[in-house]
């Protein structure tokens, strides 16, 4: 039984979400004070800034107190809060929850990809802890399969959802690669800053900084590891860079369709990317019908998000479809898996009574030949009933297979003895264990 | 036997050309597998029988306008099989394909008894069809190329909030392929032009006849020689060249007329 405990953004506010996040350098202790923890046999633990999973499986059903126990005693939390802000799954739903997290389903920015390598994290430290064993590793291998398979068949991670976000996706329909280009920045407010780090994280590396104030351009500068230029000095700038991103608090533009226009020539025909986040805005919006270059504005760029959102919206669907089948999938092996030992010590169980009826009769077959004796003991042998069977029994054999008697893959930890059991064997024994 | 290999080629272009399309617009990569598999096969089955018309007519298969189109779209093919190849640039399948089998198509449609070719200058006649075909189908990469980049640059532009269009690449790609292609076609273009001119020496025994295979390229020549003054000298890029390539190729096809008048 697979047992899910969790927090996230919904369930938890971020205040509780910072405590209960489990440092990864402590990550393998407490997957191994999880496993003392009754009946938990093996453990996977997703702690991020937005989310804790605690992922294990039980020999018993109920486990969840327990770990919500383990979770509250980890962190030094109250129990009471611990339970009024987690959530928890077992069985299939809990499968389903993994599926759904590991695709950024369950995520805060619907879809978005960076969970999948947290996970994948997360795994890695379990399994390098000893703390996974057959189902674990089976289900998030098969999670990281199916939402690799997601991602590329829905796209949902390819869409706009933040402002940089959609500045960074529109300056890759112009240039071929963001690294290596160069930037301007009119303003050093936080917006403008914001921004520029996230061209910065897509390889934007040459990053000139101005403002009306050169010291705060300056300030900014140091922290951004670009370089600042006095005020006036920018429309100088604007022939050399390829993208310009502008957040003043002017109340006029301050960059003109002539002054843009003035240094065209001098730019070759290299494409200008002009990003105004400003409100009002910077940039003279005529500057858009310039051959060559690229105007938006706040606006332009929250249309873009909204697509975005709705596109990852329908994509998010699709994955909930997709991962519905993968999670069945999952499901018929984890019952194969976990009744193989049911099965099997059934059928050992079923042996010995046989054996013990053999026993029993042992006087009255005194008489018997060596040769009828041995066949008489095959004979209980053979009755036991065959692996095909308890999986009929159990509701997991194919229909159609078992009609056409056709052969199976023997299911692990549940080998199929060999020799032909007649069909009605299994009831006489059963009947005849039970009548003893 | 080249006929029925022909229609062969023909039917593996329309329906790789369509394959491609549809599997690069839906994302749907079994689709595109198959359909750049059916284009290889389209190519194959056009050079074989383009080989045996030639070998059978002992001539170079660029007689008439029929054969020109033939010729023409294989070439444009072997361009898209190779850039698409090699580029990783998976967009092309949406233009360059259709764009052969148009030209393929078309050239069926054509009368096809044969005309020139088999007088006088006959080695002249084989350099000059070929090489301006060639540069023609590397005009015609740089022309798809300036439709993607007038519809990506149209999208990034657009009223009511940008389009990113994310299956066309980025206006630097297309520009960049575009251009490469517009120099190769431009000085193959100049080479035909040249070997032309020779050939109708050998056979007329004048440079200039005033006949649509003379006007249209030079007036193409022309075109091309602007855009890429422009862009060399005063670093004119973007739409303006877009326009200037798709006029270019637009004259350079209008040779058509010379050849089935």
């Amino acid at each position: 039984m697979i047992t899910l405990v969790g927090m996230n953004h919904r369930s938890a506010p971020l205040d509780l979400r910072e405590r209960a996040r489990i440092p990864e350098d402590e990550l393998p202790a407490a997957l191994a004070k999880l496993k003392e923890a009754a009946g938990v046999e093996e453990a996977v633990i997703v702690a991020t800034c937005n989310r804790v999973e605690l992922i294990a499986r039980s020999a018993r059903p109920g486990a969840a107190n327990e770990i919500r126990a383990f979770l509250a005693a980890a962190r030094g939390l109250e129990l009471s809060e611990v339970e009024r802000h987690v959530y928890d799954y077992e069985g299939l739903d809990a499968a389903r929850h993994v599926f759904g997290v590991a695709c950024g389903l369950d995520s805060m920015v619907l879809g978005e990809p960076q969970i999948l390598g947290q996970v994948k994290r997360a795994y890695e430290i379990a399994r390098e802890a000893g703390a996974t064993g057959p189902v674990l590793d089976r289900l998030l291998q098969h999670v990281f399969a199916a939402a690799k398979r997601v991602r590329t068949s829905t796209g949902i991670s390819r869409h706009a959802v933040s402002v940089a976000y959609a500045a960074a996706t529109l300056a890759r329909g112009i240039f071929d690669d963001l690294r290596g280009r160069s930037a301007l920045l009119l303003g050093a407010g936080k917006m403008t800053e914001l921004a520029a780090r996230h061209l910065a994280g897509q390889g934007v590396s040459d990053l000139t900084i101005t403002n009306r104030t050169y010291a705060r351009a300056a300030v900014l500068a140091d922290g951004l590891g670009g370089s600042a230029i006095p005020w006036d000095e920018f429309p100088a700038a604007l022939a050399r860079v390829d993208i310009v991103l502008t957040g003043t608090a002017a109340a006029t533009p301050v960059v003109s369709r002539a002054q843009v226009r003035d240094v065209l020539r001098a730019r070759r025909g290299k494409p200008l990317f002009i990003v105004d986040i400003a409100v009002p805005r910077d940039v003279e919006p005529e500057v858009r019908s310039l051959d060559g270059v690229y105007l938006y504005d706040i606006d332009d760029l929250q249309g873009v998000v909204d697509a975005g959102l709705d596109e990852r919206r329908k994509a998010a669907d699709e994955a909930r479809r997709l991962l519905d089948l993968e999670v069945v999938a999952f499901d018929r092996w984890r019952q194969s898996v976990e009744l193989g030992p049911t099965i099997a010590a059934l059928r050992d169980r079923l042996h010995g009574v046989g054996r013990e009826e053999i026993e029993r009769f042992a006087r009255r077959l005194s008489g018997m030949s060596p040769e009828h004796k041995a066949a008489v003991e095959e004979l209980m042998r053979s009755a036991a009933p065959r692996v095909r069977m308890y999986r009929e029994i159990f509701g997991l054999a194919e229909p159609h297979a078992n009609a056409r008697g056709t052969g199976e893959a023997s299911e692990p930890g549940a080998a199929d003895p060999p020799g032909d059991a007649p069909s009605r064997g299994p009831h006489r024994v059963i009947q005849g264990g039970r009548d003893t | 036997m080249a006929h029925a290999l022909f229609l062969a080629a023909l039917a593996a272009l329309l329906l790789g050309a369509a394959l491609a399309g549809i599997g690069e617009w839906r994302r749907r990569e079994v689709a595109a597998r198959a359909g750049a598999a059916a284009l290889a096969m389209a190519w194959a089955l056009e050079f074989v029988a383009l080989t045996v018309r030639g070998v059978t007519d002992a001539s170079v298969p660029l007689r008439n306008g029929a054969e020109y189109l033939l010729v023409l779209g294989w070439f444009v093919l072997t361009l898209h099989l190779f850039l698409w190849f090699r580029s990783g640039i998976r967009a092309l399948a949406l233009v360059l394909p259709p764009i052969a089998a148009v030209m393929v198509a078309a050239a069926h449609l054509l009368p096809s008894d044969a005309r020139s070719g088999n007088g006088p200058g006959k080695i002249w006649f084989v350099f000059h069809t070929s090489i301006a075909t060639a540069g023609m189908a590397a005009l015609a990469v740089s022309f798809a190329m300036s439709v993607l980049f007038l519809i990506k640059d149209r999208a990034l532009r657009a009223r009511g909030g940008p389009k990113l269009l994310t299956r066309v690449p980025s206006l630097e790609t297309v520009d960049r392929i575009g251009f490469q292609a517009l120099m190769w076609g431009f000085p193959l273009l100049t080479i035909g032009i040249v070997t032309g001119m020779v050939y109708n020496t050998e056979l007329h025994d004048r440079l200039w006849t005033w006949g649509f295979k003379e006007v249209f390229p030079v007036l193409a020549w022309g075109v091309f020689a602007v855009l890429l003054w422009a862009r060399f000298a005063r670093g004119v890029r973007g739409r303006r060249s877009a326009f200037l390539s798709i006029a270019g190729f637009g004259l350079g096809l209008l040779t058509l007329f010379g050849m089935v008048r």
